[in-house]
């Protein structure tokens, strides 16, 4: 690779029917950065996860992932390449148990032996030591972000695309996740792409911010200029919070 | 007295063998979501498949699994990537048009291949039987709801322990969350109709031990494992065991006090009343 962009998205459009949800659309994300994608309801973030993450064609446009084209491929091999995500309404898998749960994300690289230790050390880096034999399906909001946190590290991403991880968590949950996604960004390495409706999140996390309004990006920036960006405003509060 | 216990004890060493049916076809539905109609059919394929093998190879029927099983469990994957990996984003109405339309070819096949009326192996190394009580027991009976036991056993252990059973586990419970943490879809969803399919093929060649075969009777197995797939509901591999006992023992009665083609009409009750009281069956996951 000749520039150091782990993911590049490139005039992306997607349509459901005569909705454009996400209405051409690019951006770069460098390697080893945190970047946020922030608007309000119905912008089209988690869309654009989706069609990053393999999940929606794209009527237009292209994904590029460490400098190849990723957009018609599907997720799995995806994964293999590197990139994995969790989901903004929490998909552990609720029969399974936190331990198989994140064994599943292990086999990604691993063979069945090898998972084992890929586990132990993933539970004990989301904090789940006390729950992994407890099923999915008994868990908190709380503890099923982390187990899902925890199932994408096991499959050992260079990129992670975190779609509101933060929402529903009080202030002390909040603070630990943030204190985890920090050590995961610094110590592993690992590149981390997130949509977020908490601003407390956003801000303190992120060192470059997306804003994403009507299915168009809006602006880019550092958190600061974003929070000063009249567009930015506009978006959110509406016309008249502007003087 | 002595007449109940027989045939609770017949009842019962089916419905193991019924347990074992449903296994597959719940692997099935509860992976992808696919009415198999089918399913009964390839249980009769089996048998006609361990009647060959008994008749021209010599094969003792108990022992055609080895080689039927992989079979079966070729056919399977053959049946998803031609018929059902195509219909899998279609309407139910597709899907159900597909297998059904399976379940009629098979059936033609079999009819053309081995004509309407049925066979059977004229013997068999499990034959005999021995007294307990006063029941009667027959040893190929109860060597068939040993293996089916000891078979629902095994894949309850594959799909706790090792790597494809939890994939398919987890294909089960989040198709998008589990090809995002890189589950190969397709070939999981191929593992599971192979080995759905496959399982028919032990119990095929048990059913040939001490059954006959005719071309129509799949429709009966298929009917049966439905029932007790509603009885256990998704997800319990101990409750598929207890209903596929139920329904044995429901249909060895019916047989026994009313009138042996009253077992279907006893078998389709319970699946009405199941149906209509616990739509989620009574074991299975909520």
């Amino acid at each position: 690779m000749q520039n150091n962009f782990i993911l590049q998205v490139e005039n992306i459009t997607k349509k459901f029917g005569n909705l454009v949800a996400v209405n051409n659309v690019s951006l770069n994300v460098v390697q080893g950065e945190i970047v946020g994608l922030i608007g309000p309801n119905g912008a089209g973030k988690t869309t654009l996860f989706n069609v990053i993450s393999g999940l929606f064609p794209p009527e237009r446009g292209r994904v590029i992932f460490k400098g190849k084209d990723v957009t018609r491929v599907v997720p799995h091999v995806i994964c293999k390449m590197g990139m994995s995500r969790t989901f903004q309404v929490t998909r552990a898998f609720a029969s399974m148990s936190v331990e198989d749960a994140i064994r599943v994300g292990a086999y990604n690289r691993h063979t069945n032996k090898e998972t084992l230790e890929i586990v132990n050390e993933v539970i004990q880096f989301c904090d789940l030591g006390k729950l992994r034999r407890r099923k999915c399906a008994d868990l908190g909001l709380a503890a099923l972000r982390r187990v899902e946190l925890a199932r994408a590290l096991a499959t050992e991403p260079d990129l992670l695309l975190l779609d509101e991880a933060g929402a529903g968590l009080n202030p002390s949950e909040l603070g630990n996740l943030m204190d985890i996604l920090k050590e995961v960004n610094r110590e592993k390495g690992i590149t981390l792409f997130v949509v977020e409706h908490v601003m407390q999140m956003v801000m303190g996390l992120c060192q470059r911010i997306f804003v994403l309004d009507a299915g168009e990006l809006i602006a880019t920036g550092a958190p600061e200029e974003i929070s000063q960006n009249p567009r930015v405003i506009e978006a959110y509060l509406g016309k008249r919070a502007i003087r | 007295m002595d007449a109940v216990i027989q045939l609770l004890v017949n009842g019962a060493l089916m419905g193991c063998i019924y347990a074992l049916i449903t296994l597959g076809l719940s692997l099935i539905f509860g992976v992808m979501n696919i009415v198999n109609f089918a399913h009964g059919d390839l249980v009769m394929i089996s048998m006609y498949m361990a009647f060959w093998m008994g008749s021209y190879m010599g094969l003792d029927a108990s022992l055609t699994p080895l080689i039927t099983f992989p079979m079966l469990f070729l056919l399977g994957i053959g049946i998803y990537y031609a018929l059902i990996d195509r219909t899998l984003r279609q309407k139910y109405v597709t899907q159900i048009a597909v297998t059904v339309g399976l379940m009629t070819f098979l059936r033609a096949v079999a009819q053309l291949a081995w004509k309407a009326q049925p066979r059977s192996l004229p013997y068999s190394l499990i034959s005999g039987n021995f007294q307990i009580g006063s029941a009667t027991i027959m040893t190929s009976r109860l060597i068939s709801a040993l293996v089916s036991v000891l078979v629902i056993v095994l894949v309850a252990l594959f799909l706790s322990r090792t790597w494809p059973g939890r994939a398919i586990r987890a294909v089960s419970d989040d198709l998008d969350a589990s090809s995002l943490v890189g589950v190969n879809q397709k070939a999981t969803y191929a593992l599971a109709f192979g080995l759905g399919s496959a399982l028919t093929a032990i119990a095929g060649g048990m059913l040939m031990t001490f059954q006959q075969v005719d071309p129509t009777m799949g429709l009966r197995f298929g009917l049966l494992s439905w029932c007790v797939l509603a009885l256990t509901g998704l997800g319990s591999i101990s409750g598929l065991l207890i209903s596929g006992i139920i329904v044995g023992c429901a249909e060895a009665l019916a047989m026994g006090f009313w009138d042996p083609r009253a077992r279907l009409l006893v078998v389709y009750l319970i699946f009405i009343l199941v149906l209509w009281l616990r739509p989620r069956g009574v074991f299975g996951r909520k």
